[in-house]
């Protein structure tokens, strides 16, 4: 065995530059792998966050009937005593905030605006006090202020305002429809915008206060949603289960869901994302396996004389072909070393500094939520599949070529020219 | 003139002031049940057209239509983008029928509240009954001159939250009853749209509106025109036009 891993390590370093030039291309192969999952990887956990902290929070809580009829956003099919679920559930140690989410016709007045226009926007109705326990707009606020609870106010986000040329003190009117169905109309003026790291809500965020909209649309105190505020590392489902207990005594008929339930069209994204990833992978593993099975197959060749001398003398098939097993599997080693050195340097400033993709998020939506900067993570057991990949693919890939050669008579292989 | 004398007149005068005030309010009532009497025909077909004004242009829907007494009725659009297209309208129940797709759907709850084809009706005006008073309490007003018509000038209140506007004033011409003029507000008193009557037609001793045009106040130069081609009043209808079958032929 130990002549055989040592003719192995010989043959190796016989062809130096056809070990090097195929170990470079598994080392690139690998590299590439390494950066691509890396950023897929922190592009994901930056959405989910992202995803939490502005959009759909860690657990919502909607009446059955508004939650069947979510995309027509109706007023009418509210949560009837929001302050008494808050209250048991901050109580319990929950963070939690309602909402009022609404379809309203913006007004765009000429005076402001340089023209009269008007356009559909999705607005939130928010509780001033505690929705910055359970979001983190606060943190995003690029000018003016944040909402005063008993004024007619709005804040914006910051490619939103770009949009539609909006700046601070312009002022515009909510067409939209109150509970029951009658029609409102209600003046705010712009006081804040904020730069929200999430591109969806960036792109169409207008927040105004709850007491506002409770006023004109007649809401009664009743809400759309309750968001509540979880840790990263807490189970959702064991959370909704808990929280279902302490709403139920209170109000019947409420649907508890999930922010991965909220945000299926980013899942359906990521999903397919790393099927993506996986494609990638196999991509490398084919060109690396082309790599090994040519230069094995070149090195047989090459060697068919010295193999039948070998086989001549008494060393059996599966000697000969464990010799070139070996041979491959240390070309693929060498490759998988510095295919995983490269991509662990080449990840460092991906995870540190990021890159910029704002040029391309800023109009296009890639179901991401990352406004600019797309970090990288580490992500340790895909550089370790990476590196036994390299190293175990080799060996399977010399596996062909030696069969080949092992099938000719021992007088054809000296003979050979 | 005496003492007592004095008396008695000013006693004839609240009378017949009292009695005055409670002949408007009842008249008020009395003017809405004929306005809504006027509206209604016991079977109807009218060709047309809907055109819709904003900043981005103008664009023409044409359509014919049948209706049945205060619930039924059927329309078809018959300009190019939206040939084909059937909108069913039943007690209590809106269809929509989309010839490409051959897709029926049944509109309830918020989606009534869309608009038609982008103009300023929506659903949800044609579902609404046609009973006025169920749905407002009325007021009068006073008495004004609107396209040299004499009219009863009435101010509607929404008995409830389900009602588009809550507040209406109209124009109700004091011979013909129709509706020549109306502002729609807001609870807050802000106004929405407005209502004019651009044209009327004598057809079978019934004054028509045959042009009517909705402006949207709040937004500028956006406003729908509608405008009835041809009428035909109180002739038979196959009874099968206003089922569900009918939409798929």
């Amino acid at each position: 065995m130990k002549f055989i891993i040592s003719l192995a390590f010989k043959n190796l370093t016989r062809y130096k530059r056809r070990t090097i030039i195929t170990a470079i291309a598994i080392a690139i192969g690998l590299m590439m792998y390494i950066i691509v999952d890396s950023m897929l990887m922190g592009a994901e956990a930056e959405s989910m966050r992202n995803l939490r902290w502005y959009e759909t929070a860690s657990i919502r809580i909607m009446n059955t009937d508004y939650w069947n009829d979510r995309l027509s956003f109706p007023l009418d099919e509210g949560i009837q005593h929001p302050d008494k679920i808050i209250e048991v559930l901050q109580k319990n140690g929950y963070a939690a905030t309602s909402r009022i989410q609404f379809f309203a016709d913006m007004i765009l007045y000429g005076e402001d605006f340089g023209e009269d226009g008007n356009i559909p926007a999705l607005v939130t109705a928010i509780d001033t006090e505690s929705d910055n326990d359970v979001f983190r707009f606060e943190h995003t606020l690029v000018k003016g202020t944040f909402l005063d609870p008993d004024r007619h106010e709005a804040v914006i986000g910051s490619w939103f305002a770009e949009d539609i040329g909006a700046e601070l003190g312009y002022h515009i009117t909510l067409l939209a429809r109150g509970k029951g169905g009658f029609f409102e109309a209600i003046d705010v003026k712009i006081v804040g915008i904020v730069n929200c790291p999430n591109p969806n809500v960036n792109r169409s965020l207008l927040m105004v206060p709850i007491q506002l909209i409770d006023d004109y649309l007649a809401m009664e105190k009743t809400v759309t949603e309750i968001n509540i505020a979880l840790s990263d590392r807490a189970d959702i489902n064991e959370e909704i289960e808990k929280v279902k207990q302490l709403v139920d005594p209170i109000e019947k008929n409420m649907t508890i869901v999930g922010w991965e339930e909220l945000a299926q069209d980013f899942l359906a994204i990521a999903e397919a994302k790393r099927g993506g990833t996986s494609i990638i992978l196999l991509l490398v593993f084919i060109i690396a396996a082309v790599g090994i099975s040519n230069t094995m197959l070149m090195a047989i060749y090459e060697r068919i004389r010295e193999l039948g001398m070998m086989r001549a003398l008494g060393m059996s098939d599966s000697q000969i072909r464990l010799t070139f097993i070996l041979e491959a599997g240390g070309i693929g080693l060498i490759g998988s070393i510095i295919g995983v050195l490269l991509g662990v340097l080449a990840n460092i400033p991906m995870v540190v500094y990021g890159f910029n993709f704002s040029f391309m998020l800023r109009d296009m939506d890639i179901g991401y939520r990352i406004q600019s900067i797309m970090h990288g993570s580490w992500n340790p057991i895909s550089i370790l599949v990476a590196f036994l990949s390299g190293f175990i693919l080799s060996m399977v890939s010399a596996w062909i070529p030696t069969r080949r050669a092992l099938k000719m008579d021992i007088p054809k292989c000296l003979q050979y020219r | 003139m005496s003492r007592t004398n004095k008396k008695q007149v000013i006693m004839v005068f609240m009378i017949v002031l009292f009695f005055s005030n409670l002949i408007h309010a009842m008249t008020a009532e009395d003017i809405i049940r004929a306005m809504d009497q006027n509206e209604n025909y016991a079977t109807s077909y009218m060709t047309g057209s809907i055109a819709t004004t904003d900043r981005f242009g103008e664009k023409i829907t044409t359509f014919k239509a049948w209706s049945q007494g205060a619930y039924d009725s059927l329309i078809e659009f018959t300009s190019l983008a939206e040939r084909g297209q059937k909108i069913l309208r039943n007690k209590g129940e809106l269809y929509l029928y989309y010839p490409d797709a051959e897709e029926l759907i049944r509109l309830q709850g918020a989606a009534l509240r869309q608009s038609v084809l982008g103009s300023d009706l929506s659903y949800e005006d044609m579902t609404g009954e046609k009973n006025t008073l169920d749905m407002y309490t009325v007021s009068f007003d006073n008495e004004d001159i609107v396209h040299n018509q004499a009219c009863y000038v009435l101010t509607l209140t929404a008995k409830s939250r389900t009602v588009a506007y809550p507040v209406q004033k109209i124009w109700v011409d004091k011979e013909t009853y129709i509706v020549h003029k109306g502002q729609y507000s807001s609870a807050t008193g802000r106004l929405l749209k407005e209502f004019e009557v651009l044209e009327t037609k004598v057809i079978d001793n019934r004054t028509i509106p045959v042009k009517t045009k909705i402006s949207d106040i709040l937004k500028k130069d956006s406003y729908t025109v509608m405008a009835i081609e041809e009428l035909q009043i109180d002739i038979p209808l196959d009874a099968n036009i206003f089922t569900l079958q009918s939409l798929m032929w």
